[in-house]
């Protein structure tokens, strides 16, 4: 049997080069579904491992809260019109913060209030550019480092900003900016810090630091006509140890305070790296789509020309049948056939999947990572779609009478 | 022609039904016959008397039949597809009118695949192989393709085949249908040489003068068998063909 199948494979290969362009072709199909998944897999896992490697990078005793009730996002609630919750204010609170921080073992709490507005100075920061009220421990949390200056006081002039580096470029035309103005909405602020680059635009608080425009928690307030409004609370633990708890404390303690409704949720380790990027979703549900109807095809174009194959052999069956084949020799024979298109397509796919995400890459700021389980999925999918269009065809083969093959175009 | 050797193939009551209802006709008719081993067998009959129908059967590529068919004293019936496929590999080689050899293989690649189904790894094969179309002065044709052969040395690549497998029992239907009389008469030197080796071989023909090879002549007709000249009553048929 060993032998056999040794010999099976140099007959599929002898089989599909005696035909090469029918064989490419039918590759082809199975070739994009493959490349397509790759590509996904290989970008979004660049994605999440990025924000992981962060949260990883922090020690693991972060914890996250934020406001709504924890749902993954489906591609059906894109389609559908912004919730009532997106147009409602946050569920967390400045009296949530207070409770949050008396919680045992907890080092530092931050709460992260996110403004858009105009920012500028001697020439105006892009659109993109944040403003992010928060608090001194954001600093510890975050290991935010700074190149000049200090970080956020409420002891010092309220009116005082730290910005990220490329914004202090944006707007001053230099790295240098301590001690000069940049108005936000209106008001002016001082520069008293200049954070370190971090290169970080995806991170699991959706802010780019470097680009960004830090004020007090009070300042924000004022700016909001006198409302906070809390997008998120970042909790770090004493320890890597104590965090569980913590999370299970801080969980109670919300749940009495927002009297028993479940209106935020707290997200620690693997839930913070997952992407959060709801258009990243929208474009990987499309993709993974438009990959299943290529394999789907790719399986169709197999099946096809293995029974065409199988029709033309007919003969060769019956010979085959005549010199000691059992059914059994037959099915391999043309199952390794159609395994040989479908992983040869797939391996293709992979190349090529890996080829498009890097392309794609040197647009984003992150790398598309490589791991076995890509691979894995990748050969996987392939062995599946060679399997189950391929057997049909083999069956319908070795299913042939002898006697009436062997009569073909006699 | 020792006469103790143990039958290879006992048929009894033999039948072939084919077609439904009204389009129903039996292609063999109730056949009872022995072959014993080592026997040359000719058969002859018109066309559609059940020649190849009955070759078909003894070759097992046809096992959908009524009465009893037993090879090497196993009844058929009872095997399975894959033990007959195993019987088909090791122990009959198939000898066509039309030559049946792949045309997408080489030469040595046609006549090392019956080994394949043994299980023999692939040197082994070729080796075999060679020295099987040596045998039969095709060394030099090894890597040729079947279609750039002549009619003669394709049908010896096809013996060649079947012989590879050292089979106990040769079935030839009509090997020399498509030769000229040169080629037809190296081909029948060629089986009338298996046959002093010991073979047993089975052949269908239509030509009369190709009887003289063998060492029994059956004819048949509608199904069944009309004469075999080991039944003939006078010893006549079978002296003339002894000395022919």
């Amino acid at each position: 049997m060993r032998f056999l199948i040794i010999n099976h494979i140099e007959n599929a290969q002898q089989s599909l080069k005696s035909n090469r362009l029918r064989s490419v072709l039918t590759m082809f199909g199975v070739t994009i579904g493959v490349a397509s998944i790759t590509t996904i897999l290989a970008l979004s896992g660049g994605a999440s491992k990025i924000v992981s490697d962060q949260v990883d990078a922090l020690g693991g005793n972060i914890a996250v809260i934020r406001p709504g009730i924890p749902t993954d996002k489906t591609l059906n609630e894109l389609a559908e019109l912004p919730g009532r919750q997106n147009f409602a204010a946050s569920t967390l609170t400045e009296a949530d913060l207070a409770y949050i921080k008396q919680v045992e073992h907890i080092e530092a709490a931050a709460p992260l209030m996110i403004l858009t507005g105009g920012v500028h100075a001697n020439s105006p920061a892009p659109n993109n550019t944040t403003i992010v009220a928060t608090t001194p421990e954001l600093e510890t949390i975050n290991n935010l480092e700074l190149t000049q200056g200090q970080f956020l006081d409420p002891q010092l002039n309220p009116n005082t900003a730290v910005i990220g580096p490329q914004l202090s470029i944006n707007i001053f035309g230099t790295e240098d900016s301590i001690g000069k103005t940049v108005t936000v909405r209106g008001q002016p602020f001082t520069v008293i810090g200049i954070l370190k680059r971090t290169n970080d635009p995806i991170n699991y608080n959706g802010v780019d630091f470097d680009n960004s425009v830090l004020i007090n928690q009070n300042s924000g307030r004022i700016l909001n006509q006198g409302v906070l409004q809390i997008q998120q609370i970042n909790i770090k633990s004493e320890s890597i140890a104590s965090l569980g708890q913590v999370i299970i404390d801080t969980n109670k303690i919300l749940l009495k305070t927002h009297l028993n409704e479940a209106d935020f949720s707290i997200l620690s380790g693997e839930q913070i790296s997952r992407p959060t990027n709801q258009l990243f979703y929208a474009i990987a549900g499309a993709t993974t789509a438009i990959a299943a109807i290529s394999l789907l095809v790719g399986g169709i174009g197999i099946m096809n020309i293995m029974l065409v194959s199988v029709a033309e052999r007919t003969r060769e069956i019956g010979i085959r049948k005549a010199l000691g084949a059992s059914n059994g020799d037959i099915v391999v024979q043309f199952l390794i056939e159609s395994l040989a298109l479908s992983i040869g397509g797939g391996i293709a796919g992979y190349v090529l999947g890996y080829a498009l995400a890097f392309g794609i890459s040197s647009f984003l700021t992150f790398d598309p990572i490589f791991s076995w389980p890509i691979a894995g999925f990748a050969f996987g999918v392939s062995f599946i779609v060679g399997t189950l269009f391929g057997l049909y065809p083999a069956i319908r083969a070795a299913k042939k009478d002898p006697i009436s093959a062997l009569r073909q175009y006699d | 022609m020792p006469k103790k050797t143990p039958p290879v193939i006992v048929l009894t009551e033999l039948k072939k039904r084919f077609g439904l209802g009204d389009a129903e006709h039996y292609a063999i008719d109730g056949i009872n016959l022995t072959i014993k081993k080592g026997e040359f067998i000719a058969i002859m009959g018109p066309s559609g008397c059940g020649k190849t129908t009955l070759l078909n059967i003894l070759g097992l590529l046809d096992s959908d039949i009524e009465g009893d068919y037993e090879l090497d004293g196993t009844r058929v019936s009872t095997l399975s597809s894959r033990r007959q496929a195993r019987i088909r590999s090791k122990q009959i080689g198939f000898i066509f009118q039309s030559f049946n050899l792949v045309s997408r293989l080489s030469v040595i690649e046609n006549v090392a695949l019956p080994l394949t189904y043994k299980g023999v790894p692939r040197l082994a094969r070729i080796k075999q192989a060679s020295k099987m179309l040596h045998n039969f002065h095709l060394g030099e044709r090894e890597y040729y393709m079947p279609q750039q052969l002549s009619g003669g040395q394709t049908q010896r690549v096809a013996i060649a085949r079947a012989l590879v497998n050292d089979p106990s029992i040769i079935l030839a239907d009509e090997p020399t249908g498509n030769l000229d009389s040169v080629a037809s008469h190296i081909i029948m030197e060629e089986l009338s040489d298996l046959h002093k080796r010991g073979n047993t071989i089975i052949m269908v023909t239509h030509n009369p003068h190709l009887t003289t090879y063998a060492s029994r002549v059956i004819t048949m007709m509608d199904g069944r068998i009309d004469t075999d000249t080991q039944k003939v009553a006078g010893a006549k048929v079978k002296k003339t063909k002894r000395k022919a």
